[in-house]
């Protein structure tokens, strides 16, 4: 099954090689890597989805600097060897100018040197991870770029919102030590939130995947009495902390947490969800992104149901093409400049200006979630 | 004050299901003299019963419960007849024994990988989780009391089981030596039956209790390592050794959480299991000593 559905892959590729090659040059090649089979097929698909309509739609226009963009989709099946396999592919044989994807900082780590190598600019999605645009040294990757905004950053939002939005001064963190996610985030929530003013009167720690009990962590913090306990993790252990703190009569600490929100979480904690709030790169309701949510429906005829993957590829083709248009050629150094020297572009989910020197987005625009009435709801647009 | 007061009520309530799961181990080690490690994939069995009949008949608890405690009974006493009996009517070593329930432990969970998948699922809110106010000095959940409640009928059922009936006479004698009570016309296949029939039981007691608090996924089983742990440290085979060990051990991991760090709780744990083999080889209650794997 597996063999038949990589052949046709293939033939899918090879036609649309052939289809490229006799159109030549009046066409712009980009080529998108998502994860359309794998752990992460749904956020692929999703992705690749509103990657094309993205594309269709600048094209309808009139394209970029008067040619059109095609699209040349690579799976990488949620792995790190078969991302590096499709960007030689796309670069070798397809010839684009530039990369969007993948949707994860260990596969754009992964093919960060293969950028580099061919001078292709890639833009990661939803890739949090600061070594995605920077090594492990500290130095630049030329090539890459992310729609996101870093870890660090949005432990900084979770900062802002706690101390100037919610105006809460003591907060306790619950943190997974044994992810370096939550560390950072964590990490960065205390050094901003102490700048702000707040303070952390609770710091503790639990390990993902062993503890599924927290209510000794979540009896010291409320003998600190923190006013809001901030989750800055990933799973469902954030869904039995809420529950636990309700348990223990803990009903007016405020719970505020990163993008490790998941829907699945209302399953486990219930009303103990409700009024909690979560810091995100986009958000189902924002008024921006209307009709990008109608046209996908319209389109495919399913809802946008991972809509932080769909809205920041779809937004990830809008950069890029403002990109082309301001480098004013098709090159892949020239778009590479172009997308380093983004300032204060309008794109729909976020203003977005990057930063030369670490090609990270800065001061994007934050989203923040509420959960009420049994899912989550824009509450407000945050900025540092 | 209040602090030490909570974390004790945390640690008994956390001890309580520990006991439920490690007087199964106990149960089958005073018996057979082996760990059954397949004892947390009855927990599991007991949890999915009860998520699947809860779905079926539209949240009744007791059906669910009564559904969940038989049917993992009867599969322990399932999983003994296919792995167990073939091997202990060959050999008295009971090193393959344990092999065997290391094998179904894991055929136990892979089935329900492959069935019904790994996600974790949340049972209905069936059991109340409301806060209690105890004493005015702390708070816990209805759900503790009712676990702790629950831990001490099952226990005390177990109790007046084993000291009040025939069986329960006839499974004491065979946990002094069990070919002697073979030799004295007790059913010694009969009476194994019914010792995993009860270890089946109890586990899914614990297994409903687990689930409910912490999710249902088929890796739950993993948990009953602690109680396995304070199994050994109340001394493997002794009764009241695993009610002791489960809440000595449950009181140290809130109280390690609690007031030194959360980091901590499983280096003390585990530390607790060194110094108890280091000390009383048999645990706490230990009776006599014998290879203990």
């Amino acid at each position: 099954m597996r063999k038949i559905s990589v052949l046709a892959l293939l033939a899918v590729f090879v036609v649309t090689g052939f289809a490229a090659g006799a159109m030549a040059e009046d066409v712009i090649k980009v080529g998108y890597l998502a994860a359309l089979t794998g752990d992460w097929a749904a956020y692929g698909q999703t992705e690749l989805n509103a990657a094309k309509l993205a594309v269709a739609e600048i094209n309808a226009k009139g394209g970029v600097l008067g040619k059109q963009i095609q699209l040349f989709p690579y799976d990488f099946r949620t792995r790190p060897e078969d991302a590096v396999n499709a960007f030689r592919r796309m670069a070798e044989n397809d010839k684009v100018v530039a990369v969007v994807g993948a949707n994860g900082s260990g596969i754009n780590i992964a093919t960060a040197p293969l950028a580099n190598r061919y001078g292709i600019p890639q833009i990661g999605t939803v890739s949090t991870n600061l070594l995605v645009t920077v090594n492990d040294q500290g130095e630049l990757n030329p090539f890459m770029f992310r729609t996101c905004f870093t870890d660090p950053y949005q432990g900084q939002l979770i900062a802002a919102f706690t101390a100037k939005e919610l105006k809460k001064n003591t907060a306790a963190v619950l943190y997974d030590v044994g992810s370096d996610y939550a560390q950072g985030l964590r990490e960065f929530f205390m050094k901003y939130y102490e700048e702000y003013g707040g303070k952390v009167v609770a710091d503790q720690g639990f390990r993902a995947g062993t503890d599924v009990d927290f209510r000794a962590q979540l009896t010291t913090i409320r003998d600190s009495k923190a006013e809001v306990l901030v989750l800055p993790n990933m799973g469902k252990e954030m869904a039995l902390i809420m529950k636990q703190a309700r348990e223990l009569g803990m009903n007016d600490i405020i719970f505020v947490g990163g993008d490790g929100y998941g829907e699945f979480m209302w399953e486990i904690a219930g009303d103990a969800m409700e009024n909690s709030y979560w810091i995100n790169h986009v958000a189902p309701e924002d008024p921006a992104m209307a009709d990008f949510f109608a046209n996908y429906k319209k389109t495919y005829n399913d809802e946008c149901k991972e809509f932080v993957n769909g809205i920041l590829a779809y937004d990830s083709i809008y950069w890029l093409a403002d990109a082309i248009e301001r480098a004013g050629k098709v090159d892949s150094t020239a778009i590479r400049d172009a997308l380093r020297n983004t300032k204060n572009l309008q794109l729909h989910h976020a203003l977005m200006s990057i930063d030369p020197e670490t090609h990270n987005p800065i001061d994007k625009t934050g989203v923040v979630l509420v959960a009420k009435d049994g899912r989550a709801q824009f509450y407000t647009k945050i900025q540092p | 004050m209040e602090t030490l007061l909570q974390q004790v009520i945390n640690g008994l309530s956390l001890g309580s299901v520990y006991a439920l799961i490690a007087v199964g181990y106990s149960l089958v080690y005073s018996i057979l003299l082996f760990s059954n490690f397949a004892h947390g994939g009855f927990l599991v069995i007991g949890g999915y019963i009860c998520y699947y009949t809860l779905a079926a008949v539209g949240n009744n608890i007791w059906i669910a419960s009564l559904l969940a405690l038989l049917g993992a009974g009867v599969s322990a006493v399932v999983v003994e007849r296919v792995a167990y009996k073939p091997i202990r009517e060959r050999t008295n070593v009971t090193l393959y024994l344990l092999i065997a329930s290391m094998g179904m432990s894991i055929v136990i969970e892979n089935i329900f990988v492959v069935t019904v998948g790994g996600r974790f699922r949340a049972l209905p809110p069936v059991i109340p989780t409301n806060p209690v106010n105890v004493f005015g000095m702390a708070t816990t959940s209805a759900f503790d009391i009712l676990s702790l409640v629950m831990a001490i009928v099952f226990l005390s059922g177990l109790q007046l089981f084993l000291s009040k009936t025939k069986w329960g006479l006839a499974i004491r004698a065979a946990s002094y030596d069990l070919r002697t009570a073979g030799l004295m016309g007790v059913n010694v296949n009969k009476l194994i039956s019914i010792v995993f029939f009860v270890a089946g039981l109890l586990a899914a007691v614990g297994g409903i209790f687990l689930s409910v608090r912490y999710t249902l996924y088929p890796q739950l089983g993993l948990i009953t390592i602690k109680a396995f742990v304070a199994a050994v440290i109340g001394g493997l085979g002794s009764l009241p050794g695993a009610v002791v060990g489960s809440l000595i051990l449950g009181l140290a991991e809130m109280l390690t959480a609690g007031f030194i760090s959360s980091q901590m709780r499983d280096i003390v744990v585990f530390g607790l299991l060194v110094l108890t083999l280091l000390w009383r080889p048999t645990g706490l209650f230990g009776k006599h000593v014998a290879e203990k794997i």
